[in-house]
Parts: C-alpha cells; sequence; structure tokens
C-alpha cells in the first residue's frame, strides 16, 4: 500500500471525529490531529481503534503514544503492515 | 500548577460508544475496568476516571513538556468519596496528583493538583478572562500583583471552566 492510498484511508477514517472542515479539507502529513482537526481527545482512541480494524493491525500501546498527528500515524500503519 | 477536564455527559453519549470492542483496553487499567464493569453507573464511571485522567495529564504535559497519547500510564486511584465528590490521586511513574471530580446529571468535572491544600485555593476565571498562551499552555496575568499564573481550561459541550491557583 503506497502513502497516498494510506492517506486516503486516514482521511475517510478521521472525517467523523474532525470538529474543523478547514483542517479537514487541506489535511496534509503534518495535520495534527488534535489541534489541527480538533478532535476530541476522547475520540482519539476511536482513531486508532478505527485504524487497526481498516488496516488489520495491532497498535501497541508504545505506538499508540505518539499517534496524534498524520505523519506518525503514516509511520506507524507502514511499519506494523510491514511486520505483518 | 494545575490541570482540569470537564465532561458533558449527553455529549460524551452521543460521540463515545465506550462499549465498543477495544475501547477500554486502550484506555483503562485492568483495575479500571473491574472499576467500570461493577459500577451501578458504568458510564458515569468512564467519564469520572477518564476526566481524572485528562485534568492529570493536563498538569503532567506542563511540567514535563511531553505530549502523546498514554492514558493507560495515568492511573487513578480512589480515595474517598464524600456526597458527590469523588477525592482520588492519579499515578504516573514516580509522580502523583490529587483529584477532586464532581459528579452530577450534567456533567463530570475534575482538578487536579499537586498538593492537597491547593483545593482550597483555587479560582474560578470567568470565560471571557484574557489569556495568553506560551508554547500551546495557557496562563493569566493577575492585575493585582502582575504574577503570571498557569491555568487550565477545559471545555466540552455546554460547559466551559478555566482554573487557577
Ligand atoms: C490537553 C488535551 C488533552 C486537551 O484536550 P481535550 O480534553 O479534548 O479538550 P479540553 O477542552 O479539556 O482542553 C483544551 C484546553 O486545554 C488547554 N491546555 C492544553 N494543554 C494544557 C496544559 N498542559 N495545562 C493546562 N491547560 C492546557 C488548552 O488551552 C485548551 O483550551 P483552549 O482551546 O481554549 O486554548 C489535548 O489538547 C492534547 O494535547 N492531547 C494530546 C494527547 C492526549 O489526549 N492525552 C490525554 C490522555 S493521555
Amino acid at each position: 500500500m503506497d502513502k497516498q492510498e494510506i492517506i486516503e484511508k486516514l482521511r475517510s477514517i478521521v472525517k467523523p471525529y474532525s470538529n474543523n472542515q478547514n483542517a479537514f479539507d487541506n489535511l496534509t502529513e503534518s495535520t495534527d490531529f488534535i489541534s489541527d482537526l480538533q478532535i476530541n481527545s476522547a475520540n482519539l482512541v476511536d482513531v486508532i481503534l478505527d485504524i487497526e480494524e481498516e488496516f488489520d493491525i495491532v497498535i501497541d500501546n508504545q505506538s499508540m503514544e505518539r499517534m496524534l498527528d498524520v505523519q506518525s500515524a503514516i509511520e506507524i500503519i507502514e511499519l506494523k503492515l510491514s511486520e505483518k | 500548577m494545575i490541570g482540569n477536564d470537564i465532561v458533558d455527559l449527553a455529549l460524551a453519549q452521543k460521540d463515545s460508544n465506550w462499549r465498543r470492542h477495544g475501547f477500554l483496553d486502550k484506555i483503562f487499567t485492568e483495575k479500571e475496568q473491574l472499576l467500570i464493569l461493577k459500577s451501578e453507573y458504568p458510564e458515569t464511571m468512564v467519564w469520572n476516571l477518564w476526566s481524572r485522567k485528562e485534568a492529570s495529564y493536563k498538569i503532567y504535559n506542563r511540567q514535563t513538556q511531553k505530549r502523546g497519547y498514554f492514558p493507560l500510564q495515568l492511573e487513578c486511584f480512589t480515595v474517598d468519596i464524600i456526597n458527590d465528590f469523588y477525592y482520588g490521586n492519579v499515578i504516573i511513574n514516580e509522580q502523583i496528583y490529587f483529584t477532586k471530580t464532581e459528579i452530577t446529571s450534567q456533567y463530570i468535572n475534575t482538578i487536579a493538583v499537586l498538593k492537597v491544600s491547593d483545593f482550597d485555593s483555587i479560582q474560578f476565571l470567568k470565560s471571557n478572562t484574557a489569556i495568553q498562551k506560551d508554547n500551546g499552555l495557557p496562563f493569566y496575568r493577575d492585575p493585582k500583583n502582575a504574577v503570571l499564573k498557569p491555568v487550565s481550561i477545559s471545555h466540552h459541550g455546554r460547559f466551559e471552566q478555566i482554573v487557577c491557583i
């Protein structure tokens, strides 16, 4: 799966939890889930669970710790996919 | 230093499905999950514990400059329940925070501090108070003595709270 595909999937995952339409429309690798998309911190766990389901991977606690922006999410997804 | 968190229970019910598979495992320790599942009102206990973690995270974040999603590392302990107030601790690494959590039918609100006596000197600031940010962290300049005080802000749904010591 290439990076663009991952970003597209991430875009549909974060959509229902995003509270800033402008930041969502302009989503890039540097977009922060909380400060840019204004995802509520309790919904971050839903983003993580949705990522696990969509990519069929398990995100361990250490990876979850830095899952705060698109870039780290991509890195973690790529790593977990490569370990499959 | 101070941290706070407020949960609008109606909004939380709408936005989060805590019964979703995996949800509890990602954010609550085994002991905390037992507390939730044994509770008469499990949903209230979910947000009770969550708000304690969030309020404590705000102090931890200010102390360490560490930003991250590590709810399992912030472990909640309940010390006393007096009327609708839960008094407890949140522990992360060697650090201990003292929490006071108010439970109502509309919202749950936790204030976290570094020492118990700080609970007696909490100031509630009005929502139009001029807050300045430094590195994303909110501060308030006390007009009486021009001292810059750390404040903690929380908003969720119908509720907002700004506190300082
Ligand atoms: C700090 C954080 C958890 C708050 O998110 P939230 O609960 O969704 O939202 P709240 O309304 O309760 O808090 C937001 C306010 O907290 C304030 N705040 C942020 N960091 C703070 C800190 N260290 N101390 C005090 N206040 C802080 C902000 O100023 C913000 O208010 P503003 O938007 O009016 O400026 C979130 O912004 C964040 O950075 N999360 C990163 C990871 C995380 O969620 N960790 C928590 C569990 S481990």
